[in-house]
């Protein structure tokens, strides 16, 4: 059972987010890693998703939009404000909901055609 | 208003296309056939002058790698739309993902794309949404 219990050093590890500044713990309360900061949601660009292996460049990552798999769960998608790459991230259970509800309307807030044309259809 | 209007004004113009396509896209005849529902797309779109997506299904495929229109990408996977976003200044963004490698991609919608699959897309992050979210989301779509 000693494998999926993660090591006291990564139990305690914190990070600093590059956006808001909170300091955040690098397990989430899952006990799975976590990439992006619970309060404002921005990430950092590490992991390059192109050619896989770590990214050099280090920018900052907004959360644009959510995405739903099959399987139900939220899934963010970021992208880099320095190089325009794009990443997603499973949503973690103390992520703000606030944030993350207004990135879901974002899009129904400002639609290009009419909505209300949809309910006679 | 003001600040739709200054990002109206700052936004990146739209790159120019230096890559040769191959002839089986939209080379040779002009249109190309959608890798989700063999639907045949005229490559010119009202709206846009990049239109990578079928206007029926949404799907595209993968052949661009880190630059749009680039063609660098050998994966060639149909990509299908997971989910919307939309620019500062209103314009819808759909998001694909590749279904091979998980790839991802941005593209403007066209103004001829299938309207009630836009709008399904993206009222799913709402329709699926945790418990007690469906209240507040029921209430956010009442008031717009």
């Amino acid at each position: 059972m000693s494998t999926t219990e993660p090591s006291p050093t990564l139990r305690t590890a914190t990070f600093t987010c590059v956006r808001c500044g909170l300091t955040v713990s690098a397990l989430d309360p899952d006990g799975r890693g976590r990439d992006h900061c619970p309060s404002c949601l921005s990430s950092r660009h590490t992991v390059d998703r192109v050619d896989g292996g770590a990214s050099g460049c280090g920018g900052r990552m907004v959360p644009i939009s959510i995405a739903v798999p099959r399987s139900g769960a939220w899934v963010l998608i970021h992208r880099c404000t320095r190089c325009d790459e794009l990443a997603e991230a499973a949503v973690a259970a103390d992520d703000n909901h606030l944030v993350l509800m207004r990135i879901a309307v974002r899009p129904l807030a400002d639609p290009p055609f009419p909505l209300d044309l949809f309910g006679e259809v | 208003m003001a600040r739709r209007n200054r990002d109206r004004r700052e936004r990146r113009p739209q790159r120019p296309k230096t890559v040769l396509h191959a002839h089986g896209e939209a080379g040779r005849t002009g249109s190309f056939r959608c890798a989700g529902c063999r639907l045949e797309v005229p490559a010119t779109a009202p709206g846009t002058s990049h239109r990578n997506h079928c206007p029926h299904c949404l799907t595209s495929l993968h052949v661009d790698l880190r630059v749009p229109g680039d063609r660098a990408a050998d994966c060639r996977g149909p990509m299908a739309a997971v989910s919307l976003t939309s620019r500062a200044d209103g314009e819808w963004m759909l998001v694909h993902r590749c279904a091979r490698c998980g790839g991802l991609s941005v593209n403007r919608v066209a103004g001829d794309d299938n309207a009630r699959a836009l709008v399904r897309l993206a009222v799913r992050p709402l329709a699926g949404a945790p418990s007690g979210f469906a209240a507040v989301a029921r209430d956010a779509l009442v008031r717009l």
